[in-house]
């Protein structure tokens, strides 16, 4: 009986003694002990996915340590929806890492204007600027201030495959037009023209965010949400309503609105789609990966999304975005982590691409690389890009971006009219300005 | 006798170690949170105190009474459930052959991660060359439903994964129950000739009663504030047609960085849990109370 | 006639038994191949060459530290859980005390709240007392939020056994802590079991706690470990799978001993009856 009562107890001591216990924080506290530092670093580059890129992560925190005695890193490694819960939890209680992944735009502003996160400016100079694809700096912006450093750059392109199109005897549509023509013959032979998993809805705003870009240029949907003018733009209802076009025509397989996005890879991957409209970031597996057959490896091929007639858009304006690292306001350990993310940039940017397959957003020669062709034509396209409208989740701040998503999935599944999706977006963008 | 079972310290000793976990873990937070209702507060930057600006939004909010809606459509089907678990157990119990094995094979599907069930559920579904439509079309169903896709249908194919993945949790719990039954009372019964139902009817549910009225408020509780698997498989969609209150609530907090109006709308489910059990104990006090007479 | 519902009968419980278990079958079979056979090909096909390597690959890394770090905590957990509970269930339904009614209540709360509104409060708690980081914070939360669906359902049991038992005890001078040892845990041996059971599988597969709370290696489960297999962008799914087969395996033993321990605690318990 003696065992259940100091049990009850034990659990009591427990609690009490934690609740005058934090006096041994400075113990643990790295910065305080004098001898080595801990940089805690969070991010999300498992092995399982891609390992020469956690190799490169690796072997470029090795050579930091070794050329930085005292300072140690100490990694995270969690999955990307776990990353982003547990970031906003640590920094509603102040815990951020000393070092973690940020995105660009509508994901920095908040912890920007929450002051968690430290700007840059003292440690980049013009030299290190030159070293990187113009813009990809600059989105980290906020302010006139850079509160991240660059590591990886993705761009949306419409993925198809070669042996369907050949088959059915069409071309690389570079107009809208075309586009329509090549999606009334596949519909009309029974083959599904276009795989999307829009129950992830960022995929769904790929579309919209490639046409409303053709039809009303660049700048107007950033131009709505910095408040210069209102979402409820005709032309942006346009976009809005080819999307429906595309829906009422068929070009979407069954139940895209219900499918998840590796549901529609794999239907394009399996060569059941003709076409797939996604990132770069499936080049390493699209082209070297185990996963996939030699005859889709040698059917897969890519072209820009076609420009609309009449529409302000060019063909070589793509929607795009960047990765990146921030370092938090608050660390202990501020000024090692911030020369460790400014090193760690710079050597990825050397190395993702030889290495990893990874675009980064360093600037690089594409001759200087033995790459699959697929790989150099999107390098060529990048270097001619006139512009990179960001992913709309990173044009727009949490809520509104949310509204956005939400209202893709509806206009796709016809629930709601070209009308009432861009009356939504005016709303949320003008309550989150406060208008 | 009386004084032995009412001395103070004894009944301290015993409850106080789950209270003090329940009041400093739960109902700490539960305050904090309920506090954060009360904010503006996107969970990075300042607080704001706004009154009951969110509580006010909530209740104007069209998309969280779907939300609600939505979950109490989940915990009527649960609760409806219950009476299929019921029965499956009393088979069970009934010393059939086999009922072992059965009933290990039964609990199988909560052995699984959340991860997994949403995996397999989402290939069933798949609507081109899923199991469940491959099957329809094979038995001469042209053109089968897009079942995750379609707003109408939605909530029922969800549901059946849930129904699915419990099926063991509550078997398991009569299971237990109906064996708890002294084997002496059955077997007197049966002596007097009660066949299999009126033993089933007259003796073992009545006295499996309070577990079945436990278990119903544990399958209404775990419905409204279900969301493991409906976040992974539908996200909620598509537009809404299968959001819940919590995973509304979890979209606001942590997607929408709205983390005021995510604490008010985790307390708008907790009054509305608390409404709806009390409604639900007091429907099934009356129901024992009719049956005594 | 009474032949033919019994074969009807069987006919429908193994159907259920059958769809009860395939996903493991399935989960099996999905170990085996690679992402190409897992999404372009029937998920009854058998794999084309198994693809053994998916388990070398899951046991790579940390993964021994994770499933220690699981187990343990888990049973910990569990007997922390299952003992409160029942000391508090105990309390409430067989002695007399005015506030009993309340308490109940406030367990009956506990079961209501929506684990995420409790997830940024809970860190700042455990941050406050140093214990983010620390697999106390994971025991602890566990412990906490499953005592009251532990109670609810021992409580069904408790209300259910006869006041002359411990009216018994009493009489012939036993203690409440020996009634309480001796006498109602035997008694309630078969639904401790299931709370066991329960707890077990909860605590398993938990997730958004230790995700949360811990962020060393050497303290995280299996369960967080099989996220780092989920990647940024893509998936390798048949590793995964493997790892979630490895993280089944245990619990699957675990669970058919409790069941036996249920049938052994049932006849302990006729015999006496």
């Amino acid at each position: 009986m003696k065992k259940l009562k100091a049990l009850s107890l034990l659990l009591a001591l427990t609690l009490a003694a934690a609740g005058c216990g934090s006096s041994n924080q400075a113990e643990k506290d790295p910065a305080g002990s004098g001898g080595t530092k801990t940089i805690k670093f969070m991010h999300l580059w498992p092995e399982g996915t891609n390992a020469p890129q956690n190799k490169i992560l690796n072997e470029i925190i090795a050579d930091f340590e070794r050329e930085n005695p005292g300072i140690k890193i100490e990694q995270e490694i969690l999955a990307n929806e776990q990353y982003k819960d547990k970031i906003k939890v640590l920094s509603a209680s102040n815990q951020l890492p000393d070092v973690g992944m940020a995105w660009p735009g509508g994901w920095l502003q908040p912890y920007v204007e929450g002051n968690k996160i430290a700007s840059f400016d003292d440690v980049i100079d013009r030299d290190y600027r030159n070293k990187f694809v113009d813009g990809t700096i600059e989105a980290f912006e906020v302010d006139g201030k850079t509160y991240g450093l660059p590591t990886d750059l993705n761009i949306a392109i419409v993925y198809y495959n070669k042996r369907i199109f050949e088959q059915n005897g069409l071309n690389v549509p570079t107009t809208y037009d075309e586009f329509l023509h090549v999606i009334s013959t596949l519909t009309n032979n029974g083959i599904t023209p276009i795989a999307l998993g829009n129950q992830e809805r960022w995929t769904g705003s790929l579309w919209y965010m490639y046409l409303a870009d053709r039809i009303s240029g660049n700048e107007t949907i950033v131009n709505a949400v910095n408040r210069k003018q209102s979402f409820e733009d005709p032309t942006l209802i346009r976009a809005a309503e080819e999307i429906q076009r595309l829906v009422d025509l068929g070009a979407f397989q069954k139940g895209y609105n219900g499918a998840t996005s590796s549901e529609a890879e794999s239907l394009f991957t399996s060569g059941q789609a003709a076409m797939y409209l996604t990132g770069t970031w499936v080049l390493p597996s699209f082209t070297q990966g185990e996963n996939f057959t030699q005859e889709f490896k040698d059917s897969v091929d890519y072209f820009k999304f076609p420009t609309v007639e009449g529409g302000k858009g060019d063909i070589n304006s793509f929607v795009g975005g960047n990765g990146g690292l921030f370092v938090s306001e608050h660390s202990t350990v501020k000024e090692e982590a911030k020369r460790f993310v400014k090193y760690f940039t710079e050597k990825f940017g050397e190395r993702a691409l030889g290495e990893a397959g990874i675009i980064p957003s360093y600037k690089l020669n594409a001759d200087d690389y033995d790459l699959p062709e697929l790989y150099l034509k999107v390098l060529k396209d990048l270097n001619d890009a006139s512009s990179i409208t960001l992913f709309a989740d990173n044009i727009m701040t949490p809520g509104p971006a949310q509204v956005h998503l939400d209202m893709i999935q509806s206009l796709f599944g016809k629930e709601a009219t070209p009308e009432e999706f861009v009356k939504a977006h005016e709303e949320a963008l003008a309550k989150e300005a406060g208008e | 006798m009386n004084k032995v079972m009412s001395n103070i310290w004894m009944i301290t000793l015993y409850i106080l170690p789950a209270l003090l976990l329940l009041l400093v873990l739960i109902y700490i937070p539960l305050g904090l949170s309920a506090y954060y209702g009360f904010l503006e507060w996107d969970g990075i930057g300042n607080m704001k105190f706004i009154g009951l600006d969110n509580f006010i939004t909530g209740i104007q909010d069209m998309k969280f009474w779907s939300s609600v809606y939505h979950s109490f459509l989940l915990a009527l089907f649960s609760a409806l459930s219950l009476l299929a678990y019921l029965a499956i157990s009393l088979i069970l119990a009934s010393n059939i052959k086999g009922s072992d094995i059965l009933r290990k094979i039964y609990l199988i599907p909560m052995l699984l991660s959340s991860v997994a069930i949403a995996q397999l559920w989402i290939k069933v579904y798949n609507p081109t060359n899923g199991m469940l439509n491959s099957f329809l079309m094979a038995i001469g169903i042209d053109d089968p439903p897009a079942w995750l896709a379609e707003p109408s249908l939605v909530l029922y194919a969800i549901f059946i994964p849930i129904l699915w993945q419990y099926a063991g949790f509550y078997i398991l719990i009569y299971y237990a129950a109906l064996k708890n039954i002294p084997a002496a009372l059955v077997e007197a019964a049966r002596m007097d000739g009660a066949s299999p139902w009126q033993v089933a009817f007259n003796i073992k549910l009545p006295l499996i009663k309070g577990v079945f009225k436990v278990t119903i408020v544990l399958a209404i509780v775990g419905s409204l504030k279900y969301f493991d698997l409906i976040y992974v498989m539908t996200g909620g969609g598509p537009n809404g047609a299968s959001e819940v209150m919590a995973s509304y609530m979890y979209k606001v907090a942590f997607r929408s960085y709205d983390f005021g109006y995510g604490s008010a709308i985790g307390f708008l489910l907790l009054i509305i849990t608390l409404m709806v059990t009390f409604i639900v104990r007091k429907l099934t006090v009356s129901d024992e109370e009719e049956l005594q007479y | 006639m009474q032949r033919v519902g019994y074969v009807v009968l069987y006919v429908i419980l193994i159907i259920i038994a059958i769809v009860q278990i395939f996903p493991l079958f399935w989960l099996f079979l999905f170990s085996l191949k690679d992402n190409q056979q897992i999404f372009a090909k029937s998920p009854f096909s058998l794999p084309d060459h198994p693809h053994w390597e998916n388990y070398l690959k899951a046991w790579q890394g940390n993964i021994g530290i994770y499933f220690f770090n699981s187990v343990w905590i888990s049973a910990v957990a569990i007997v922390l859980t299952v003992l409160f509970a029942s000391m508090a269930t105990f309390a409430i339904t067989r002695m007399k005390w005015k506030l009993s009614k309340l308490v109940l209540g406030l367990f009956m709360v506990g079961l209501m709240i929506p684990l995420h509104s409790a997830l940024i409060p809970l860190f700042k708690l455990y941050l406050s007392v140093d214990l983010i980081d620390n697999p106390i914070s994971v025991v602890l939360s566990y412990t906490a939020f499953h005592l009251p669906v532990t109670m609810m359902i021992l409580l069904g049991f408790y209300y259910t056994l006869p006041k002359e038992i411990e009216e018994a005890a009493i009489m012939d001078g036993c203690s409440v802590n020996l009634l309480f040892a001796r006498i109602i845990l035997p008694m309630t041996t078969s639904v401790l079991s299931t709370t066991v059971i329960i707890n077990m599988i909860y605590n398993w597969n938990e997730f958004v706690f230790v995700n949360t709370f811990i962020s060393s290696d050497q303290y995280k489960t299996l369960t967080v470990g099989i996220q780092n297999f989920i990647g940024q962008y893509q998936t390798d799914w048949g590793p995964i799978g493997a790892t979630l087969i490895i993280s089944i395996v245990p619990i699957i033993i675990l669970y058919i001993f409790f069941s036996n321990k249920i049938v052994e605690g049932m006849s302990a318990s006729a015999i006496k009856g």
